[in-house]
Order: structure tokens, then C-alpha cells, then sequence
């Protein structure tokens, strides 16, 4: 509250008026994304409202039936959705969500998601045919040298030593049957003994 | 006096060294995670519980409890020391004591914080011990017609109240209503939604949903448009004698006090949580203080007054959870389904069946907040380094752990499947302003939303208005409609409150920048209107340094 501007900021703030300005002035970002994620819920609450009528109404007459609740759903979702479409239309953006290392100015990095994407399905296929140990070091590698880890080995290396530790940890002691993999099939007995 | 005995009893569990040690790892994880940015409590408990399955149901809900209210602690520091802005709901903490750091006066800052949680953890420790044994004795005689009416007015508090739009808050729980909706039907044993998919037959796993939006979602979003370059850290000055002068613990006290007044109740009713809180204290420390100045530049009773109510309303958010098994964040709705995989249904019942584990976990929350303080006070700088992980790292770790959770859950990789889809639904929900929490809270609480709407149309005969003539539902909606009213009023001042701090912030920069932060584009007082210019004189057109009077 030091500088003049401020003050009169405090004591006549403008209220966010009904609509009309796009709320996000410095990050101009496109609508587009915006009406196909309400479309999306206005789909699916669509869905959800004409699929509540495949559900088999128990035989015995019961007052209240399991269609009940999924109207409601597709109801709320409907309603909602619409009323997003609109606020939309009307330049009423959503804010971005805000975070410590989040920078709301930069522009989407697609290709650093696609990046992690793409090692969670690598991880998803090997898991169960090269073991925890050394899917969790890819995943742990590929995803930090995804994101700007300096050396791409000293990731995987912190990877693979994370992926045995909590391999030895939670396979060990707390009793998680992770998948070891053809190379550490020897590695069982000895954890089995560990945990006594 | 009974409850006196019981808590008696509830420390002699507590005291045991087996729960001591799962406290004490409770309150270490949930400050780590309070201090690291990119992961909560509610995470940090979905992520556990499939790791904690074969622990015994005191231990393991000792432990969440210790996560609960020590993330709560940490966030304090991350906001007081890290020189990038966080969550909206941080601000005000951040906003004066991140000044107060850069003015050298870090560690009184985080002392006030760390001490203010303390007085703040413990009063409203103490208002939950004496408060909800009568809850609980008043709520046994609630029909199923009330829990309907309690469970709609959490439904759209929660989703009107929290984000910044009420229609996407509402989406957001239609999304988690129907997530919620998957699976097999109780009574009639059919399938709904599932597309004939057998790991759906069973639902969604709330573990599934709960890592892949807040881990997976989140670390997706902070991908997507990562903050590049060193970690930025106030640096602290050592010399722990000088933690607070005789003049901060002065102007320390009453806030502490009135923090705490304000955020327990706050937290006992569905209101939106702690943000609500925190901004009321910092409003009324505002008008309170007699350092009016100082504030926005690093007043401490700024960081007292909030961090206490912070805490404050997290005690007061377990009032319902344990009384009533009604979730009103995402944290408590996580620590609900805790209880559930035990197979123990919080409510009014809680008291009486498991009076053992209700007050050990009661307990436990006393004796976590002595840990607590003795951790952040001395120990802050460990939690500093913590700070400083390289992001890279951090993510990469965070990604691992949460597939680890996933598989954990059945040991099936559908599930980590289930949990990138999840994840990426997670990131477009951040990416375009719908808040998490409405959607957990509808997946958690829909099912057994739905159980006790049936039970009491049931009961009824499907008659409709039985469904709000009782008299405790009636009062339950017209609170509700209060509580929005009241809600929505608070949240305009609110986010006009941020508008102005935010203002004065960029008020260091330049003066553009802080009427760009104050107004919405259009209603600057700075702004020339298109149809100002079109009435002029056409003669007066050429000087176009001249600014238009009408």
C-alpha cells in the first residue's frame, strides 16, 4: 500500500465485470481448446443421461431404481457444461491453475508432454518383461531428461538406483510383489530371507 | 468428563513407540511434502494407501494424519522462502512473508508461521476433542433424508465455492459424480458405464484418480510450461537466538488467537476450506493493526494471523470427516476413503465402535504437533535443500512414484493405464481453470450419496418432498443457500483483496503494471474508448496527443 496507484486500487477496485473483456489480458490464448473440453463435458453429460436408459431396471418394484442417481449426473453435468460453453463464448476464459514452477506466460510445451507421454506408455509396455528395477530407471530417466535434466545418464543412473531401492524397500520389506524381471530373478530368495 | 478418560486413553496408545515412530513419519513426509511445490497431502495419502495395506488401521491413519497437518506446516516455508509466486491460496503468506524474508527477517517470519501453527494446531485440536463426541451423539438420530441434505450441501459448497467459476466447480463434480457412477451397482449387481471393460467392473479405484490428477495432472501442467532456470531462494540468516524479537512475539499473540477463531469454524462447516480463512484473517489483521503500513511490505502479523487460521480450519475440516463422514477437502475426502479401505465407515457410529482408534488417532494429532514444531523451527534448513532438488528430478521422482502407487493398488497394468488417463484428464482440467478437489469429492462421496438417496426415497415411498420436509434437512438448505450467498460475497472481496496485493507488487516494478493488475482490461481508468474518440470534433482529430474529456 505504498504508492498512490495502489491505494486508489484498494479502495475502488473495478469488480470483474459480467463478461464481455477477456479476463487473461498478457496471455492471449485461444478459445478453441476451451469449447472442445466443455464440449467434451457437455458430451459426456450427454452420455451419461441417455446411457442411464440400457441400465435394467430390477424386476421387483422398487420405488427409487439405478437410474436415478445417473440422471442427476447427466443432469449436473449438462447444466454445467452449458453454462461453461457460454461463459466462454461471452470471453469469460478459465484462469490458468498457478504453481511455485509454473510460468502462466510461457505457451504450452506439446512437445515435452508428448515426450512424458510416451516414457509412461514405454513404461507401461516393459514393466512386466525387463522388471521394475530398470522400467522405473527408464521412466525416471526419460522423464527428467524430458524436462532439462543436464546429463541424460546421471538421470538414468539416479533412476535405476531409485527403481532398486524402492524395489528392496517396498518388494522386501512391506511385501509389494513388483515384477523383477528376467535379470533379477535371483534377487527373490534373497529379499525373502530379508523379510525373515 | 468421559471424553477426558478416553483421550487419557487414546495417549497411552498414541505413547506407544510403534505409533510414536509412524507419527513421527507421518509428520516428516507430510512437511516434505508440504514443502515441496508440485505435491499436497492429498496425493501424498492416495499414494500411500496401497503401500500401507498391510499395516494395522492405527498406525496407517496415524501416519495420514501426521501427513495431514504437516503439509500444512510446510507450505508455510516454500511460500515464506521460494521467490516465485504459488497457489492463490498461499498469497497472503507469501506476499508478507516472502517481504519479510527479503527484508532479512526470514526466520522471524518463519517462526511466527511455525509457532502460529502450533498455538493454532493445538486450540483447534482441543475444540475437536470437545466438539465432536456431541456431534456424533446428536448426528446418531439423522435420517437418511439428512445425510442426502448434508451430502448436497458439501456437493455445492465444495463445487460452487472453490476455483474461480462456479459452473466449471460444478463441472469438475459432475465429472467426479460420474467417474464415481463406474462400475458394478450394489443392489441390482449390474454394470453401469463400464463398456464391458473388466477393470472397470469394479470402479474406479479413488487411489487411481486421486495420483493420476494430482501427480500425474500435475506433473503433465508444470511440464507443459515449466519455470526455467536456478530455484530462486531467500536466502536466511542464521543466528536461530534471534527467531523472534520481544516486539514480534507482541505483535504476534493476538493474531495466533484470532487466526484460530476464525479458521476452526470455518473448517467445521462446508465453506470453501482454508482459503476462506486465510484471506478473513489477513483481512481483519488489516483493519486490527496498528501497523496498517507495513502491511504489503512485510507486516508479521500478515504471516501470523493466516498460517493459524491456515491450520486452524485443517483441525476443524476433521470435525465432519469424523462426526458426520462428510469430506469437505480433497485431503479429507482421500483420508475418508482411508478409513473405508479398512473397512471403518467414519460417522456418528465412529465414536461408539471404534472408540480406540478414533481417540489414539485424536491423540495423535497433539503429540504430531509438538513434532511439528520441534521439526520446523530448528530443522528449517534441511527443508531449505529440499527446496532446492533440481525440477528435473523432482518431477521425474514424483512420476515414478505414482506409477509405483498405481501398480501397487492390484498389480495389474491397466491400472497405470487407468492412472495416465486420468493424468491427462488432470492436466487439461489445470490447463483450463477447472478445480481438482470438486471431482474428487464427487467420486468419494457420489456412491454413498446415492446409497442414502435411494434409502430414503425408500423409506418415503418415493415421495420427493420427504426428502426436505424433515426438519434438519430444511435447515441444511436454507444454510445452503446462505452459506453461497455468503460464499460467493466473501469470494469477490477475495479475489478483489488478491487483485490489490497483487498490484502492489507489481507497483515495484512500474505503475502500468500495477493498474493492468488492479483492473480487467476495459475498466482501467487509463482506458480510451473507441466510442470517446468517435464524438470528437473532426478538427481536433489531428493533435492525437491529447487525451479525449468526454
Amino acid at each position: 500500500m505504498s504508492t498512490p496507484s495502489t491505494g486508489a486500487a484498494g479502495t475502488n477496485p473495478a469488480r470483474p465485470s459480467a463478461g464481455a473483456e477477456p479476463a487473461e489480458a498478457s496471455a492471449p490464448r485461444s478459445k478453441l481448446g476451451e469449447y472442445i473440453f466443455a464440449g467434451l463435458a457437455l458430451a459426456l453429460g450427454i452420455f451419461v443421461f441417455v446411457g442411464a436408459f440400457a441400465i435394467r431396471l430390477p424386476t421387483s418394484g422398487t420405488q427409487v431404481g439405478p437410474r436415478v442417481f445417473p440422471f442427476m449426473v447427466g443432469t449436473i453435468l449438462v447444466i454445467s457444461a452449458a453454462m461453461v460453453i457460454i461463459d466462454i463464448a461471452r470471453g469469460k476464459l478459465g484462469d490458468l491453475e498457478e504453481g511455485e514452477d509454473v510460468d502462466t506466460h510461457a505457451k504450452t510445451d506439446w512437445i515435452t508432454l508428448a515426450k512424458i507421454v510416451a516414457f509412461v506408455v514405454a513404461f507401461i509396455a516393459l514393466l512386466e518383461i525387463i522388471g521394475w528395477p530398470f522400467a522405473a530407471a527408464i521412466l525416471f530417466g526419460g522423464v527428467a531428461w524430458s524436462l532439462g535434466a543436464k546429463r541424460w545418464w546421471v538421470a538414468l543412473l539416479v533412476g535405476l538406483a531409485l527403481g532398486f531401492v524402492v524395489y528392496i524397500v517396498f518388494g522386501g520389506l512391506l511385501g509389494l510383489s513388483l515384477p523383477p524381471g528376467p535379470l533379477l530373478t535371483w534377487l527373490d530368495p534373497l529379499l525373502q530371507t530379508l523379510r525373515g | 468428563m468421559d471424553n477426558i478418560l478416553s483421550l487419557l486413553e487414546g495417549f497411552a496408545t498414541a505413547l506407544q513407540p510403534q505409533y510414536l515412530i509412524f507419527g513421527f513419519i507421518g509428520v516428516l513426509v507430510g512437511t516434505a511434502v508440504g514443502v515441496l511445490p508440485g505435491i499436497g497431502p492429498a496425493m501424498t495419502v492416495a499414494l500411500l494407501l496401497p503401500l500401507t495395506y498391510t499395516l494395522d488401521p492405527t498406525a496407517a491413519l496415524i501416519t495420514f494424519a501426521g501427513i495431514y497437518y504437516g503439509g500444512m506446516y510446510g507450505g508455510s516455508t516454500t511460500s515464506i522462502l521460494l521467490n516465485t509466486p504459488g497457489e492463490s491460496a498461499s498469497i497472503v503468506t507469501a506476499l508478507e512473508g516472502n517481504k519479510m524474508a527479503k527484508l532479512g527477517r526470514g526466520a522471524a517470519a518463519l517462526a511466527t508461521a511455525a509457532i502460529g501453527s502450533f498455538v493454532a494446531g493445538t486450540i483447534a485440536t482441543l475444540g475437536l476433542t470437545m466438539l465432536a463426541p456431541v456431534i456424533a451423539a446428536w448426528a446418531v438420530n439423522l435420517a437418511p433424508a439428512d445425510y442426502v441434505a448434508l451430502m448436497v450441501v458439501a456437493f455445492i459448497t465444495v463445487g460452487a465455492l472453490l476455483g474461480s467459476s462456479v459452473w466449471r466447480g460444478l463441472t469438475s463434480l459432475g465429472i467426479g459424480l460420474f467417474l464415481g457412477l463406474v462400475g458394478t451397482e450394489i443392489l441390482s449387481g449390474q454394470q453401469r458405464y463400464t463398456f464391458g471393460l473388466l477393470p472397470l467392473a469394479d470402479g474406479i479405484d479413488v487411489v487411481l484418480v486421486a495420483v493420476g490428477l494430482f501427480a500425474v495432472g500435475e506433473t503433465l501442467y508444470v511440464a507443459s510450461r515449466m519455470r526455467h532456470g536456478p530455484v530462486a531462494l531467500v536466502p536466511v540468516t542464521r543466528g536461530w537466538r534471534s527467531w523472534m524479537t520481544k516486539d514480534d512475539w507482541r505483535r504476534s499473540w493476538k493474531p495466533w488467537l484470532r487466526g484460530t477463531a476464525i479458521g476452526f469454524p470455518i473448517g467445521t462447516i462446508p465453506a470453501g476450506g482454508a482459503d476462506v480463512a486465510t484471506f478473513l484473517s489477513y483481512a481483519s489483521e488489516k483493519k486490527l493493526s496498528k501497523h496498517k503500513d507495513q502491511f504489503g511490505r512485510g507486516a508479521i502479523e500478515g504471516v501470523a494471523g493466516p498460517e493459524a487460521a491456515n491450520n486452524a480450519a485443517a483441525a476443524g475440516v476433521l470435525v465432519p470427516l469424523l462426526t458426520l463422514g462428510l469430506p469437505t477437502t480433497a485431503t479429507a475426502a482421500i483420508i475418508l476413503s482411508a478409513f473405508q479401505s479398512y473397512g471403518i465407515q467414519p460417522g456418528p457410529q465412529l465414536f461408539t465402535n471404534q472408540p480406540a482408534l478414533v481417540w489414539a488417532l485424536i491423540a495423535s494429532l497433539y503429540i504430531g504437533n509438538v513434532m511439528l514444531l520441534i521439526l520446523n523451527l530448528p530443522l528449517v534448513g534441511i527443508w531449505v535443500k529440499l527446496l532446492q532438488i533440481p525440477r528435473p528430478y523432482l518431477y521425474a521422482g514424483i512420476l515414478t512414484f505414482a506409477v509405483l502407487g498405481a501398480y501397487a493398488v492390484n498389480f495389474a497394468v491397466a491400472d497405470i493405464i487407468i492412472l495416465l488417463c486420468v493424468g491427462v484428464l488432470g492436466y487439461f482440467l489445470r490447463r483450463y481453470g477447472y478445480p481438482i478437489a470438486p471431482l474428487v469429492i464427487g467420486l468419494i462421496l457420489g456412491p454413498m450419496a446415492e446409497a442414502q438417496l435411494r434409502r430414503a426415497l425408500q423409506l418415503s415411498q418415493g415421495d420427493l418432498t420427504a426428502l426436505f420436509l424433515s426438519p434438519f434437512a430444511a435447515v441444511c438448505y436454507i444454510a445452503l443457500i446462505l452459506i453461497i450467498a455468503l460464499g460467493l460475497w466473501l469470494r469477490r472481496r477475495q479475489s478483489r483483496l488478491e487483485r490489490t496485493l497483487a498490484a502492489a507488487a507489481a507497483a515495484d516494478t512500474s505503475l502500468s503494471a500495477a493498474v493492468n493488475q488492479a483492473w480487467d482490461p476495459g475498466s482501467r481508468p487509463t482506458d480510451v474508448k473507441t466510442s470517446d474518440i468517435r464524438v470528437l470534433p473532426p478538427a481536433e482529430q489531428p493533435s492525437k496527443r491529447k487525451n479525449p474529456k468526454k
